[in-house]
């Protein structure tokens, strides 16, 4: 068993060009399967060929209003969890929304973080893909829900920062992330400083759970790290 | 003085006034009708002891005829002072007394012979050489022995209508009687004038207060309106007096104020829904980009490009926001004569770069000056091509001109696009509109183009019509007044 369990299928049903982009190119770098539908029937269309784990509906379309569609899908009988986007802030829109049969709401404009947070959170609820609590590479077990480490059953003390590396490593397996990128993941998007200050991080977390040649965590030169379990 | 009047509320000031004048207007009646009495009285009083006192006078000074008219004295020897004492005695009553007095002022004689006989004053010497000079009807008002005393002067004659006069008959009487009358009398006034002012006063200021209270009324309500709640009005049951006059002039305009309050407040939240969008697209792909995507060329690409095309759109929200702000004053548009022939010359040059594939053609109009902000007025046209662009095929025809009408100019820009919806048309010139055929191309704006063409003719005192048939064309025209 290595990585992230199963790639959840997600159907976008949006139909500003910008925003559908960002997300395609979003859910799949993290792993998901996306689908994008830029209007009402094009999306029926495809909830009518394949099933899907998971709809994120804008509520502005062109064609058919985004409560209607909700209340389609919900009279299909389709018991997928549906997140809601919308520009509108108002109480009375995120009531009808839910009482519409939407599972979540989110407002634009919003943290793409937080929406990958509800749709593990949609998903984990909906017992559709569960994803793991514990991740494993060879003898190295991860705890997500203890944040715990251990190496052939020994606690291993990781720093938070190390921990999160060893996490997206994990969840990734075989590829290959940039200095920037691990910084960006790891330390935050406002981290202003030198690059090589991950090279530190991942020293560290290789000495921690014994990582010799040839490492877990290999380092491509002038590109970054990934990880390669033995498995 | 002033200032402290000014402290006053208006119902009180009205109630002083109204007090002050009642006040004023009694004690003059009052005054009047009190010295009309004593007048009344006091030349009653003398002109009875006159009356009593003739025949006296002339039974001792001169003899009648058989027929009863009076003769003058003939007796030479005749003397005053041998007369006097039973002249005196006769003209002296229980509440009279006189006394004569010959051409010296020397005292003749007294008639007080009873001590209950009142004592005579002592001659005043002003009014007795006025008698002593001729006056028949010397009267005059004196106090003897604390009591005001009424005093009358006659003066002896020779004969009836003789100029030589031998004396002066005083005769004086007690005026206590008369002045007790007077005194009830003004007290009687003086009763009367407190309740009159109690219960005119009372009653002047319950109606002040009654009219004024609509006005109190409308002090509340403004201060709750001021406190931000503009649903608030004034509700009286009757507006047919100057304060409902104002009651109603103030609803209307508190009805004005919000509606302009409301529709400033769904402008703020059109532009910042405008907002949300290219901010969510923009924010989403710079999160996506970091989280890792920026490893991946297609990946930075197609997001860089959308961002690219999102801040192009807020740039352009921004323009049109700023616009719309600027025309709010008036000292942003610099009107001139501007002839409408040469302007077309050069804005038809620009107005095909933006056309790009469709064919624009000029209709030119007569030749015409009009009074307008050239700047402005090309921002209208290049927002109305913009517009026709958006809404026609290329290849598609753009047509522009304008011509007179009454007193004006038209300017017309028409296209045969796709036409706009017959229910969409009454709403497109208000801010953030977006008719259902607007976002075909997924080319969106905010919505703010023609509203800002609509304030920007009206800048210039003109007005905006627009005709559609679906399929078939949209034609913009504004007027423009002719100055």
């Amino acid at each position: 068993m290595c990585g992230m369990s199963g790639n959840a299928d997600i159907l976008i049903i949006e139909d500003e060009s910008t925003i559908a982009d960002f997300l395609r190119i979003g859910l799949s770098y993290e792993g998901y399967k996306v689908v994008i539908a830029k209007d009402g029937k094009t999306a029926l269309d495809y909830i009518k060929e394949k099933e899907f784990d998971l709809i994120i509906l804008d509520i502005m379309l062109p064609d058919i209003d985004g409560f209607e569609l909700c209340q389609k899908f919900r009279n299909r009988n389709l018991s997928i969890p549906i997140i809601m986007l919308t520009a509108k802030k108002e109480v009375s829109d995120r009531v009808k929304g839910l009482d519409i049969g939407a599972d979540d709401y989110i407002t634009k404009p919003f943290s793409f973080e937080e929406l990958l947070a509800r749709i593990r959170a949609q998903l984990r609820r909906s017992g559709r893909k569960v994803e793991n609590t514990k991740l494993y590479a060879g003898d190295i077990v991860l705890d997500l829900e203890t944040r715990e480490v251990t190496k052939a059953g020994e606690l291993i003390y990781l720093t938070p920062t190390e921990f999160s590396l060893l996490e997206l490593f994990m969840k990734h397996p075989r590829r290959v992330f940039t200095r920037e990128t691990l910084i960006n993941r790891v330390l935050g998007y406002n981290y202003i400083g030198e690059t090589n200050v991950i090279d530190v991080h991942v020293s560290h977390l290789r000495d921690k759970i014994g990582d010799r040649p040839p490492h877990l965590i290999r380092t491509h030169y002038g590109v970054g790290y990934a990880f390669y379990p033995e498995c | 003085m002033l200032k402290i009047w000014n402290k006053f509320s208006l119902r009180a000031r009205l109630s002083l006034l109204y007090v002050g004048l009642l006040t004023l207007s009694i004690c003059v009646v009052g005054i009047h009708s009190y010295w009309n009495v004593w007048h009344l009285l006091f030349y009653n009083t003398a002109n009875h002891l006159r009356a009593q006192a003739k025949p006296v006078i002339e039974h001792w000074l001169y003899s009648k005829s058989d027929q009863g008219k009076v003769l003058p004295s003939v007796s030479e020897s005749f003397s005053l002072a041998k007369i006097a004492k039973p002249l005196a005695y006769d003209l002296t009553s229980r509440n009279t007394v006189a006394i004569i007095l010959d051409k010296n002022g020397k005292i003749l004689a007294t008639g007080k012979r009873l001590p209950e006989e009142p004592l005579p004053p002592s001659p005043n010497s002003y009014y007795y050489s006025r008698a002593l000079a001729g006056e028949n009807e010397v009267n005059y008002q004196t106090v003897v022995n604390n009591e005001p005393t009424l005093v009358l002067l006659i003066p002896l004659r020779a004969t009836p209508v003789s100029r030589k006069i031998l004396g002066v008959a005083q005769i004086s009487t007690s005026l206590s009687p008369i002045s007790q009358i007077l005194f009830k009398h003004g007290m009687m006034l003086i009763l009367v004038a407190a309740i009159t002012l109690m219960a005119g006063g009372g009653l002047g200021f319950i109606l002040i207060s009654s009219a004024l209270k609509n006005l109190r009324k409308m002090v509340n309500i403004c201060q709750d309106i001021s406190k931000g709640d503009l649903s608030q009005r004034v509700n009286f049951s009757y507006y047919h007096d100057e304060i409902g006059m104002l009651a109603g002039a103030f609803n209307n305009m508190v009805a004005r104020i919000e509606a302009i309050f409301e529709s400033q407040r769904r402008f703020v939240a059109n532009a910042a829904h405008e907002l949300r969008t290219p901010l969510t697209a923009l924010q989403g792909s710079l999160e996506v980009l970091l989280r890792g995507s920026q490893d991946d060329p297609s990946a930075v690409a197609k997001l860089s490009r959308g961002m690219y095309q999102e801040v192009t759109r807020l740039i352009r929200l921004c323009e049109q926001l700023l616009g719309l702000s600027r025309l709010d004053s008036s000292s942003n548009i610099q009107k001139k004569l501007l002839n409408l022939n040469e302007f077309f010359d050069d804005f038809i040059q620009q107005a095909k770069l933006l056309a790009l594939d469709r064919n624009v053609v000029l209709k030119k109009g007569p030749f015409v000056y009009v009074k307008a902000d050239a700047n402005i007025l090309s921002q209208i046209l290049f927002n109305l091509i913009y517009n026709a662009v958006q809404h026609t095929e290329e290849g598609g025809n753009i047509i522009l001109g304008w011509r007179l009408v009454p007193d004006e100019v038209e300017i017309w820009v028409s296209d045969d696009g796709e036409g706009i919806a017959p229910e969409d048309i009454p709403h497109i010139f208000e801010p953030f509109y977006q008719g259902k055929s607007s976002d075909r191309k997924g080319n969106k704006g905010a919505g703010l183009g023609l509203s800002l063409v609509k304030a920007m003719v009206e800048a210039h005192s003109g007005y905006v019509e627009a005709k559609s048939q679906l399929g078939k064309g949209t034609t913009i025209k504004f007027n423009l007044p002719l100055t």
